[in-house]
């Protein structure tokens, strides 16, 4: 049945892009300066910190490529999300509490700001805004995309037009409130994301006979059979435990999340902040575990006919399955997901190119409020533009990994004083340069007299490339640290505390 | 001593990882595994440590460590996840019931109830907001 026939999910996505736009409104009045426009003044509690956080780390994904890759490869999915167990303690332990004090000390809005204080270099600091700007573009045009195919189905327009009206409620409150609109709208799309995951999940697993009739049924299928439960099933031991590396160790150097723990007002609050951020996460997991159980179970009971293709595991759940409110909750809890992620893209990007690569060339903008609003439109124009014109080139850049260019030079450097600028900018080179060139060449169809990547069968490239930077780091520290020169006092005491 | 310690591991472990992610042998899992397994229990034991010593976390770190290599070697061992717990193979039902919520329960709780410890201490803030710049 089209979208378009049932009413309340249409209502729902404009409700939805009604608030967002409210809540633009809201934070322009708010937004007097640079400080509001980047972090949100710093006045952030420690549930708004976690579930912005969340719902900036969680994009369209989870919702829907999440339950179309447990179809298409079975539980051997859940590796990418094994990880949620730790991460948010070891995001507290090695880097929450860092930055958050080195915004005591220092004016650090971004993380390239976060290396130029802690190395005191601007090559270092550099690389990192090239890195994140690169990644910027990628995950802020594949996000763009999804939003565009996502209004498409429902509201029935062409791509461009969908992908206009999407870009346009974005801008409006990104542009206007910056970082105070940014995580308010995320507070707004994490809850309503965690709300429909939860609900998603119980009307998932009651659909399909309760969780006990569930795995029955996806064991007993010829389709699915018990490999499909199996903790590797058909996927090759390196592919999953890859994703398990990337996705527990790279969590340390994902800019759109780090960011936020800039803005909380407190650095005691964070006491709290791993059971809010790890429950607001496992909460949202549901809906990947509950429709990546259900319809397989669905197809296997005869309820619902195999999917062509497995991404359409999610749609088919919710239009085939749900009731209309419910549906049009879901509908607009996944458009939340894409937009949570984009506008903290946007503004990433906008700060690299208004403060963190001029900074790394020795200079400094003024009217750094106008500037950010500018480069924020001129940043999503541009990855819309390159999302609808070169989607090739957004596929490739979507797969750059943030976490291979900046885990190493963040999560030990602001804890080992030893570690070098020269051994940060090593490291960081080498996890962006290293990630990009197999990703290509994995990829690329361009040139067939290229080899692909020398790598084992299953390896994923960005497990690679983050192993090699964390290498990389610690050799170059070996070879150079002893000539450190000793650290400003107040770098000091941040690294001390 | 602790951070000595953690800084052996994180590199026995980033050694692990790349040789198991680029070179393909029988053991690249076990490698793999390995660096998996210790690469956040020495780097939670990095940022934790005060003075070099991580004190009452030694424990917790080493159970973590236990349960995440445990629960990969359980997935690398039993190719076809072991016997049935709850309709589900037992290497998943692990995954799913043990390996998410255990550390997510404990090492939260912990990180709450260690703050003033091994989190952030009162004198440390005070110590860094005295030295406040206000300018980069």
């Amino acid at each position: 049945m089209p979208i378009l026939d049932r009413p309340l999910i249409v209502v729902s996505t404009l409700v939805y892009f009604a608030v967002c736009l409210g809540l633009g409104v809201w934070a322009l009045r708010r937004t007097r300066s640079a400080h509001d426009f980047w972090v949100a003044r710093q006045g952030l509690g420690v549930v708004v910190t976690g579930l912005a956080t969340m719902a900036a780390a969680f994009s369209g994904f989870v919702f829907l490529g999440g339950p179309g890759l447990t179809y298409r490869i079975g539980l051997s999915s859940l590796f990418i999300n094994l990880s949620i167990g730790f991460t948010p303690t070891l995001l507290a332990w090695t880097l929450a509490k860092r930055l958050r004090l080195l915004a005591e000390v220092r004016e650090v809005y971004t993380i390239p700001d976060a290396i130029l204080a802690r190395y005191g270099s601007r090559t270092a600091s550099g690389a990192a805004a090239v890195a994140v700007l690169i990644g910027t573009i990628g995950y802020l045009g594949a996000q763009l995309l999804a939003m565009g195919t996502l209004l498409t189905a429902v509201l029935g327009l062409s791509l461009p037009v969908a992908v206009g009206i999407g870009l346009g409620v974005l801008l409006f409150y990104s542009v206007a409130g910056g970082m105070m609109a940014g995580v308010y709208t995320d507070v707004f799309q994490g809850s309503l994301m965690i709300l429909a995951a939860v609900a998603v999940f119980a009307y998932a697993m009651s659909a399909g006979g309760g969780f006990g009739q569930v795995v029955r049924s996806i064991a007993a299928s010829p389709r699915f059979g018990r490999p499909f439960l199996e903790p590797l099933g058909s996927t090759p031991a390196l592919t999953a435990l890859g994703f398990f590396f990337v996705f527990g160790i790279g969590v340390l150097g994902q800019p759109h999340m780090l960011n936020k723990f800039y803005m909380i007002r407190d650095p005691r609050r964070l006491r709290w902040l791993p059971l809010v951020l790890g429950s607001s996460q496992t909460l949202c997991l549901l809906i990947w575990l509950g429709i990546g159980l259900a319809v397989p179970a669905l197809v296997a009971q005869g309820k619902l006919a195999p999917l062509a293709r497995p991404d359409d595991a999610a749609p088919a759940f919710l239009l085939g399955f749900t009731p209309e409110p419910l549906a049009g909750l879901a509908v607009a809890a996944i458009l939340a997901a894409i937009m949570s992620t984009a506008d903290s893209f946007m503004n990433l990007g906008a700060a690299v190119l208004v403060r963190d690569l001029p900074r790394a060339l020795g200079r400094r903008v003024d009217r750094e409020l106008f500037w950010g609003r500018l480069a924020t439109a001129g940043i999503a124009v541009a990855a819309a533009a390159l999302a609808l014109g070169y989607n090739d080139l957004i596929a490739l850049l979507g797969t750059f990994a943030f976490g291979a260019a900046l885990a190493p030079a963040l999560a030990v450097g602001l804890n080992w004083k030893r570690v070098t600028a020269a051994a940060a900018t090593a490291s960081i080179v080498t996890g962006t340069a290293l990630n990009l060139l197999l990703e290509f060449l994995a990829r690329q169809t361009f040139f067939p007299a290229l080899p692909k990547p020398p790598l084992p069968p299953g390896a994923l490239p960005t497990a690679v490339s983050l192993a090699a930077s964390f290498v990389v780091l610690l050799g170059v520290t070996a070879w150079t640290g002893r000539r450190q020169p000793a650290l400003p006092e107040d770098i000091s005491a941040v690294m001390e505390a | 001593m602790a951070r000595t310690f953690a800084l052996v591991l994180l590199a026995l472990a980033a050694l692990a990882s790349l040789a198991g992610f680029a070179l393909g042998s029988p053991l690249a899992p076990w490698l793999a595994a390995f660096g998996g397994a210790t690469f956040p229990v020495a780097l939670i034991a990095l940022g934790a440590a005060r003075n070099g010593r991580l004190g009452g976390l030694v424990i917790p770190l080493g159970a973590l460590w236990v349960l995440l290599a445990g629960g990969l070697a359980a997935v690398l061992v039993l190719p076809a996840g072991g016997p049935d717990v709850a309709g589900l193979p037992l290497a998943t039902a692990l995954m799913i019931f043990v390996l998410v919520p255990i550390p997510l329960l404990g090492l939260g709780l912990l990180y709450a109830f260690s703050f003033g410890r091994h989190g952030l201490r009162e004198e440390d803030l005070d110590r860094v907001r005295r030295l406040r710049s206000g300018g980069s």
